[in-house]
């Protein structure tokens, strides 16, 4: 069918206007959740990458061996998940980045990114969950 | 008449070094290893400027076919001396790469020589270096994942950088047909 509900919800966001935006700690090559600009920063081949909280999903965190693999995933079309209503997408014909897998040896580290990340996207949630039930 | 820069890096390497221009050419030392990089003023054919995450970038193209270095660590203020530099010595414009900050995680996939880049309205969010993908894979008709090849310290050390291992994309498939029905299992 072609019942996608295209611009229903679509709030448009935006991580940083320009490079200035960025934080100076981008530079250490690690990933950064800067919480002001609702956003996790990944050091992506010498970039610094901007991912604002609406586009990611979840992350989660594997240990193996002395390695720890954190994955971040990202909203894009065709997924399973439910609440397909809620997620609309701007240009569904664009190429997504659907997940990314980092690994490090400083597991206490990637363990506060992750929680960092989840209540970034808790928060968010909770803000958009309140906006609506206030619009009805 | 040399020019130099202090903390400039070479590539992705985790050292800082000194960068020096001169009418003869550019070199980059390792403060550490003392290792040298260096471009003759000769090989150079064209030159850019874009903002990365070590603050701004120099990329030098090379006349040899798809051959480039990349020195990180200059500063915004930097970018009018290197311009008229690279005019005075090489005869060379400095061209500003554009780079966006949008947070966005769709857009396009452009082949670039080497790099696999990932634009966002038609800005590069980042590139990827094609060699160090070590095994593509393709999970049904719309999803692609690339393994990069990590790096073998025997004893990564908690300050490094985080290594990126995996990235997976969704493409759109070709045909459309059955994608407007319900998602279903498969």
């Amino acid at each position: 069918g072609t019942g996608t509900k295209e611009g229903k919800g679509w709030k448009r966001f935006q991580s940083y206007k320009g490079e200035a935006g960025l934080p100076k700690e981008v530079e250490i090559l690690r990933i950064l959740v800067d919480r002001k600009a609702q956003t996790v920063v990944l050091p992506m081949n010498g970039f610094a990458v901007p991912m604002h909280i609406n586009a990611i999903k979840n992350a989660s965190k594997n240990d193996e061996g002395e390695y720890t693999y954190l994955r971040i995933n990202f909203q894009s079309p065709g997924q399973l998940a439910g609440k397909k209503e809620d997620t609309p997408f701007e240009d569904p014909d664009a190429t997504f980045i659907r997940s990314i897998t980092y690994r490090s040896v400083d597991v206490h580290r990637f363990d506060s990114v992750l929680k960092q990340i989840t209540e970034l996207k808790k928060e968010v949630n909770k803000r958009e969950q309140h906006k609506k039930e206030m619009a009805d | 008449m040399t020019t130099q820069f202090d903390n400039i890096y070479h590539e992705l390497e985790p050292q800082v070094g000194k960068f020096r221009m001169a009418a003869s050419g550019m070199a980059w030392m390792n403060s550490e290893t003392k290792a040298v990089v260096s471009v003759p003023a000769g090989e150079i054919k064209w030159a850019q400027w874009m903002r990365v995450a070590r603050n701004f970038r120099l990329r030098i193209g090379l006349k040899e076919k798809g051959k480039r270095e990349n020195f990180d660590g200059f500063m915004r203020d930097d970018h009018d001396k290197l311009t008229s530099l690279m005019k005075q010595h090489y005869g060379i414009i400095l061209e500003t790469k554009e780079i966006t900050f949008k947070g966005w995680n769709w857009g396009a996939t452009d082949f670039q020589g080497q790099d696999l880049a990932f634009l966002v309205s038609n800005k590069t969010a980042f590139e990827l270096p094609l060699q160090k993908v070590a095994n593509s894979n393709i999970a049904g008709r719309t999803e692609v994942s690339l393994e990069f090849a990590t790096s073998a310290a025997s004893r990564p050390s908690k300050s490094a950088a985080d290594e990126l291992v995996e990235i997976r994309f969704y493409v759109p498939g070709t045909s459309t047909k059955e994608t407007g029905s319900d998602a279903g299992e498969e």
